[in-house]
């Protein structure tokens, strides 16, 4: 600690921190620009001056060390003056025009000009004037000329989000930030610049000149995308939510946001939304009252369960739903006696179901990856899928934690990445059981059975013995199941695997979720195998097609493993009933849809990744008719004559679902009862093969499906500004360059890709990365909607 | 003493006199009444009569969009929505004040950075109808537009003290 005096105050400090952080921690404001707690020290506006005992000259605040003894004063004529004297050179090409511009009332320059500027400018001159860009959908650069060149925006891109997409250009008084020749900003975590941003450069493009900061009331949520539960402050004007802007949370979203968190709230008011209750009689669609469409469900419920047994009837949810709709739905379903509920509607791999000892989560705190110094990241889209957990885990990286991945893609994580291993899905289980051979052999350990048996088989790779040495190099190694390894057709397998190897490198081990609520599902209950005897998982109930189907917030066609066998089991129901926020393609199959509030209309609680429960009330009131989907559920179980639905709240709902659960006991990743299987058979097809001759057809490909971000639940497919951004392109197929001559195709021809009965005609892009025998089709788009399961085989043909 | 000479003044009508002596005088001062509507009151340039939108003399309306006025307003009595116009300029959807909110303490011309927003000198206009009083942009700008040489003047008369 460090003994120094700032405006005659007494302050320790610690040794390296300077003394902008010790004023900071004092509670001494300091006027800055450039300088940013989470960013590297540029010192380049100079606003931070100070006068420091015995230097000669004013130092900069931000850049200077503390040392012993040291007496700042930040108020001092000559500091002040220092201060004043910045801030005329920085208005001297700003722009004095606060009132049109989007920053005016919430602008650090305006803010601090006020105290620093002077009344009337001297400067006479020409002002500089920087020409607007064009950098992409959701962030403005009309009004570069606003720009100080404090660099924060640039020195974002490359040590937050990883990838440097926006620089300075020329030097001197032509300094200006800009994109690389016409390219847009295309991070997901882009949208940060905008608060990085401390006057009105870059600004928000789909909030740009819609209301000031001073007419918006803050009220506090949580997203419903990921899985990590960021924080929010949604700002509303009247009953409109106006932008969403991150609540600070060190212990899960620091201050940054994504764009999907961040921008969603644009799809709210869409057309799309649906506002009243509406039956289909006769073909046709008909708004009619809550009352006559609850009627309508429970009397067809009611047949139906008199009729074919209560087994007739299947619940599915999206993992973006709400503890509370999901505990109300599982309970509605075991109260009319059937055990069909689940929310997992991605997973093709069940085996797992009731040999797990808790519910699936992160295995450790999303703070803790901060200190993991080895990482082994198993099928994961993780920057599309997991953009602030991929953040976090680049800044772990950067502090010389290694990252070790084990993918059927290649994708830039934006970080270094110190072993891979890129194989086709069929050959995940494979390549991680090579991995635990490695390790035991590393650690000369001596495993159980059946998993010294399967790992003695064959000899691992070369890639497999890289990343079990990188492995057992760490002393806090962190293994970490994404998205893909859970939707895997041997996701069981992967995670006993990946659990062993855990075991044997004493590495922490975990899932992160799929969705927001990915956890809070399972808390509550809404899976087949948690009450009594089991009912059938989402992929049974849709292969052997109930005679009704209760959908809340599911798109058939978009949201599950296999659309096909999906809109296959709707069309063949007697009755389904839609709970959506919008009009969508269920108007073809549903017979009732029920418009239900989204997040920021409903109370609710979201269960994020690490097991941390955070409950959030609504922001705005429902849009037309929707009700909150707890009420709704109630209501139908009021309806159905089910017991112990008379709750008055949400809050009620969630006390109920939680029981006073402490939730942190709840949370086990240990899979038990489950052996690893033989792996011999499941070698990777094809993957030293050499081109063979050219056909006009490829069969027998693997598919690759990832969830690409802005497809992932119904709100973000419909947020406009999303859905124009790169990420949002239509999907292709995407294949190594070797299967492309085979066929004869080149980058951009377009191809029939084929999956079971459906079939669809992409445009093909080449990706050398992606490992020989696979074909990457994203899912979760309507264009690939017609297809089959997101993993399995698939055929190739030219269109 | 005091009760006689009370007696004696009684009869002399002293206070009486006294009294129709300022009636006289007034007879012969100058009248104060004002005939309106056939005579008006000299007003000041500062008047804060009904408000104005104004236009640049291109034709361009000044108004910016940038909610000063809204949020100065002790009254809440103006309403402004704001898009981005074609070309890409901020300028108002909506901008209407509620002259029955409306106490006219001028804060609104007072905090407009570019004289959009005015207070002219019109103060005789009514309503018939409730809503009447509830002037939108397109009103706004029409008195202005109606009145803009008075308001330049008033404007030029005071520019000096600001």
């Amino acid at each position: 600690m460090i003994n120094i005096e700032i405006d005659g105050k007494h302050i320790e400090s610690e040794s390296g921190s300077t003394i902008i952080q010790a004023a900071h921690s004092a509670g001494i404001a300091i006027p800055h620009f450039c300088y940013h707690k989470k960013l590297s020290i540029a010192a380049n506006c100079r606003m931070c001056l100070v006068q420091v005992e015995k230097a000669p000259k004013p130092l900069p605040a931000c850049a200077t060390p503390v040392s012993e003894g040291m007496k700042v004063f930040t108020v001092s004529e000559q500091a002040v003056k220092a201060q004043k004297g910045v801030m005329e050179f920085l208005l001297i090409n700003h722009p004095l025009d606060c009132p049109i511009c989007d920053q005016g009332g919430e602008c650090q320059l305006q803010d601090l000009a006020v105290g620093y500027g002077g009344v009337a400018s001297r400067y006479a001159e020409a002002k500089r004037v920087v020409t607007h860009k064009d950098i992409g959908p959701l962030v403005s650069a009309e009004e570069m000329s606003r720009c100080i060149n404090c660099t924060r925006c640039v020195r974002f891109g490359q040590e937050i989000a990883g990838v440097m997409e926006l620089g300075q250009a020329f030097r001197g008084e032509h300094a200006e930030i800009m994109s690389f020749v016409s390219s847009t900003v295309d991070s997901e975590l882009s949208g940060n610049m905008i608060d990085l941003c401390p006057v009105g450069a870059l600004t928000s493009k789909p909030f740009r000149y819609s209301a000031r900061a001073w007419e918006l009331s803050r009220r506090r949520s949580i997203s419903p995308h990921d899985s990590l539960g960021s924080n929010l402050a949604v700002q509303v004007k009247g009953n409109q939510v106006m932008r969403v802007l991150p609540v600070e949370n060190e212990a899960i979203n620091e201050c940054w946001l994504s764009d999907r968190d961040r921008f969603s709230y644009t799809a709210l008011n869409v057309p799309e939304r649906l506002t009243k209750p509406m039956i289909k009689q006769g073909g046709k669609w008909q708004e009619v009252e809550w009352q006559t469409a609850l009627e309508y469900i429970s009397h067809g419920l009611r047949d139906i369960a008199k009729r074919g047994g209560a087994e007739q009837i299947g619940a599915l949810a999206t993992p973006n739903s709400t503890l509370e709709e999901m505990y109300l739905l599982q309970k509605l379903l075991r109260g009319l006696g059937s055990n069909n509920v689940d929310f997992r509607l991605r997973q093709s791999d069940f085996s797992a179901d009731g040999k797990q000892a808790g519910a699936p989560w992160l295995g450790m705190a999303v703070a803790d990856i901060n200190q993991a110094d080895r990482f082994l990241l198993v099928g994961s889209f993780l920057r599309k899928d997991h953009p602030l957990l991929a953040s976090r885990i680049r800044q772990a990286v950067k502090r010389g934690a290694q990252a070790n991945v084990l993918h059927s893609t290649d994708d830039d994580l934006l970080m270094a990445v110190a072993n891979k291993s890129i194989v086709a899905p069929s050959a995940m289980v494979s390549v991680l059981a090579q991995i635990l051979q490695a390790l035991a052999t590393e650690k000369k350990a001596r495993l159980d059975g059946a998993v010294q048996a399967l790992v003695q088989a064959g000899s691992p790779s070369a890639e497999a013995v890289a990343i079990a040495k990188n492995l057992a190099g760490g002393q806090h190694p962190a293994i970490l199941l994404g998205n893909f390894a859970q939707q895997h057709p041997q996701a069981a397998q992967l995670q006993l695997l990946a659990q062993h190897i855990a075991a044997l490198c004493n590495a922490k081990f975990g899932f992160m979720g799929e969705a927001a609520n990915s956890l809070g599902g399972h808390l509550a209950q809404a899976v087949p195998f948690a009450g009594g005897k089991a009912g059938m998982n989402a992929t049974a109930m849709l292969a052997a097609p109930r005679k009704a189907y209760l959908l809340l917030n599911v798109e058939a066609e978009l949201d599950t493993h296999n659309p096909q066998q999906a809109l296959a089991a709707m069309y063949a129901a007697d009755m389904v009933v839609a709970m959506s926020a919008y009009k969508h393609f269920a108007s073809d199959y549903a017979d009732v849809m029920l418009p239900i509030a989204p997040f920021t209309e409903t109370s609710g609680t979201f269960v994020n990744t690490e097991g941390r429960v955070q409950s959030f009330n609504g922001t705005v009131k429902p849009l037309g008719e929707a009700r909150p989907a707890w009420k709704v559920l109630r209501v139908l179980g009021n309806m159905l004559n089910v017991e112990g639905f008379d709750h008055d709240s949400s809050e009620a709902v969630r006390d109920e679902a939680l029981g006073g659960m402490d939730v942190s006991s709840k949370l086990n990743n240990t899979l038990g009862g489950t052996e690893v299987r033989g792996l011999g058979t499941e070698q990777a097809p094809a993957h030293h093969s050499a081109p063979g001759p050219q056909s006009s057809a490829l069969s027998g490909l693997q598919r690759v499906a990832d969830v690409p971000i802005y497809s992932s639940d119904a709100m973000v497919r419909r947020a406009p500004p999303l859905q124009a951004t790169h990420d949002a392109l239509p999907p292709s197929a995407a294949m190594h360059g070797d299967e492309l001559a085979k066929l004869g195709l080149k980058p951009g021809d377009m191809v029939k890709a084929s999956q079971g009965e459906g079939s669809v005609r992409l445009s093909v892009v080449l990706d050398n990365r992606l490992p020989r025998g696979v074909v990457r089709v994203a899912a979760g788009h309507a264009l690939t909607a017609k297809m089959g399961a997101m993993f399995g085989t698939i055929s190739v043909e030219r269109a | 003493m005091e009760k006689i000479s009370k007696f004696i003044k009684t009869f002399l009508l002293l206070e009486l006199l006294r009294g129709m002596s300022v009636t006289l005088r007034n007879m012969f001062s100058r009248n104060i009444t004002v005939h309106f509507p056939e005579e008006k009151t000299p007003q000041s340039h500062r008047f804060r009569g009904l408000h104005a939108q104004r236009r640049y003399p291109n034709g361009e309306e000044r108004c910016i969009g940038c909610k000063l006025c809204e949020a100065v307003c002790p009254a809440l009595a103006i309403n402004i929505e704001v898009a981005e116009r074609e070309d890409g300029t901020r300028r108002t959807t909506r901008y209407d004040i509620d002259l029955t909110k409306c106490i006219f303490c001028g804060f609104c011309e007072e905090a407009c950075p570019v004289d959009a927003i005015v207070e002219t000198r019109i103060f005789e206009y009514h309503g018939e109808n409730c809503g009447d009083l509830y002037y939108t942009k397109q009103m706004l700008l029409a008195v202005g537009d109606k009145h803009e040489v008075q308001i330049a003047k008033d404007r030029a008369a005071d520019a000096k003290y600001r």
